[in-house]
């Protein structure tokens, strides 16, 4: 029944987990341009975000399409939704990469205290792990892992509070300012893996039908 | 009898049993035979007034023959028998008291092929009032005028009410069948699979009279087609037979909205999906 649909779901699917590895892998080379001062590395993730954009687009438009000819309805529709909201995620994780990669190419030009970049690079692992359990749980429809999320999200918030404290510390002018770019640079990280956290709710709905915070209102 | 409808009121599920003031039939524990078959078990529901209340499931689920316990129509099958309670307005449809002619006139029917007298347009639709007494002819006038005006379908006939029923086109026939309907003033629509002979222009209107008569009436459809039961219905019941030989059963009652995106069943959920059926 309906095979060719489902392929083109699981083909679909398959096509939103691709996009959601590339924004694994230019979230990664951002941190890798930051830590490192590598202008060449930045500016090829700030290139691809083009890429990255068009195949959201293109999830996107495909969606519409299914929806507009194959009337889905329960599970094939909640699919569909959640990819869609999905890759919007992605999009704009993409887009924070991008702006990781501007700090990487501003605080190029000289080396700040090393436990910044120590502690940057501690952050960028963290939502490496955080991004890497969110696409399995995707990949899976695993529930219990996209419920672990937030419980992974937290240190990456407790680093970027580490961050200004250190910030305080910086006395120098010239510092200051190479300092808060990396600042930023931290915020950015903490905004992916935030996104990460959305899509592990949206993953719990795509499963059960049940929204997350619906769910916990309920049960208050 | 209170005794045992509340027993089995707080034994069913939760979302088929809907609240007192809303309900306008109210079937407990049915089960349906032809002679020693038991094509339906168990079903338990409350269809609720002034909404629109979709039967679904694959062919031979029992869902017409469900649909035709609520006027008793299934009595003119021979062999076929109904155990369990039917109320509508709270009133035992299968108590002895009920004359079935008069129970057809609170709950009519609409077929998958539109069934017009091989009469006028206008005795179409004034034959039921003249069959319960209405003589005067200015009354009969009203009664045929607000019959087709509430089937949309006065002003395609309004100028050739004298022409033959039969000579209108299968979407209007159907339309004409519901206005000859609505002449007696049901409370109860009945539709089975009504648009599925029909070209598309007449089912989306058909589909429009359904949304604006339901204020007045309560309806239900049996279709086989399950976007129009996303569009049209309130209500949703998915009925189905597991296995061969063994009665069907109600398996999920639920808003139409939820059925269709988070149904709580899966066999439910593999139906609507197309992954059976």
């Amino acid at each position: 029944m309906r095979e060719g649909f489902r392929k083109e779901l699981k083909q679909l699917k398959k096509s939103v987990l691709g996009i959601g590895r590339d924004v694994v892998g230019v979230t990664k080379e951002a941190v890798a341009a930051l830590v490192d001062g590598d202008v060449d590395r930045a500016q090829r993730v700030i290139d691809n975000d083009d890429a990255i954009d068009a195949a959201c687009l293109g999830i996107e438009e495909h969606s519409l399409e299914i929806i507009a000819t194959q009337f889905p309805v329960a599970r094939d529709l909640r699919l569909l939704h959640s990819l869609t909201y999905i890759v919007m995620h992605f999009e704009r994780m993409g887009d924070l990469a991008v702006n990781i990669s501007k700090a990487a190419k501003r605080t190029a030009y000289r080396r700040g205290p090393q436990t910044l970049y120590d502690l940057i690079q501690a952050q960028g692992n963290l939502v490496h792990r955080v991004l890497e359990a969110m696409l399995e749980a995707l990949e899976k429809g695993d529930l219990e892992l996209s419920h672990k999320l937030p419980e992974l999200d937290e240190p990456i918030d407790h680093l970027f509070k580490q961050f200004f404290r250190e910030l305080a510390r910086i006395q120098d002018e010239d510092d200051l300012e190479w300092a808060s770019q990396m600042v930023l640079a931290s915020r950015y990280l903490e905004r992916i893996a935030d996104h990460a956290v959305d899509i592990g709710e949206r993953i719990t709905y795509m499963v059960t039908g049940q929204f997350e915070g619906a769910y916990e209102e309920e049960e208050a | 009898m209170t005794d045992t409808l509340s027993q089995s009121t707080s034994q069913a599920a939760p979302d088929v049993v809907a609240e007192e003031a809303t309900v306008k039939i109210r079937v407990r524990d049915l089960d349906f035979y032809y002679d020693d078959f038991n094509a339906l078990t168990g079903i338990t529901c409350d269809i609720k007034a002034q909404a629109v209340t979709a039967f679904i499931g694959p062919s031979g689920c029992g869902k017409s023959t469900f649909l035709r316990c609520f006027n008793r129509m299934n009595d003119l099958i021979p062999g076929t028998r109904v155990v369990g309670t039917v109320l509508l307005d709270g009133q035992d449809i299968y108590g002895p008291d009920v004359d079935p002619v008069d129970l057809r006139r609170r709950v009519g029917m609409i077929f998958q092929q539109p069934n017009p007298f091989p009469m006028s347009i206008y005795d179409n639709v004034a034959y039921g009032p003249r069959l319960h007494g209405v003589k005067k002819k200015s009354d009969l006038d009203d009664i045929v005028k607000t019959s087709l005006k509430r089937a949309n379908l006065w002003k395609e006939v309004k100028d050739i009410l004298d022409r033959g029923g039969l000579t209108l086109s299968g979407g209007q026939q159907q339309r004409l069948c519901i206005a000859r309907v609505l002449a007696v003033q049901p409370d109860v629509l009945l539709m089975d699979e009504p648009c599925s002979a029909i070209d598309p222009t007449s089912v989306q209107k058909i589909e429009d009279l359904m949304a604006e008569l339901k204020s007045t009436v309560t309806i239900i459809i049996v279709t086989h087609n399950m976007q129009q039961a996303a569009r049209v219905s309130d209500d949703t019941a998915f009925f189905l037979q597991e296995v061969m030989g063994e009665p069907a059963h109600l398996v999920e009652f639920g808003r139409t909205a939820e059925i269709f995106t988070s149904p709580k069943d899966k066999r439910t959920e593999d139906y609507i999906t197309g992954r059976f059926g």
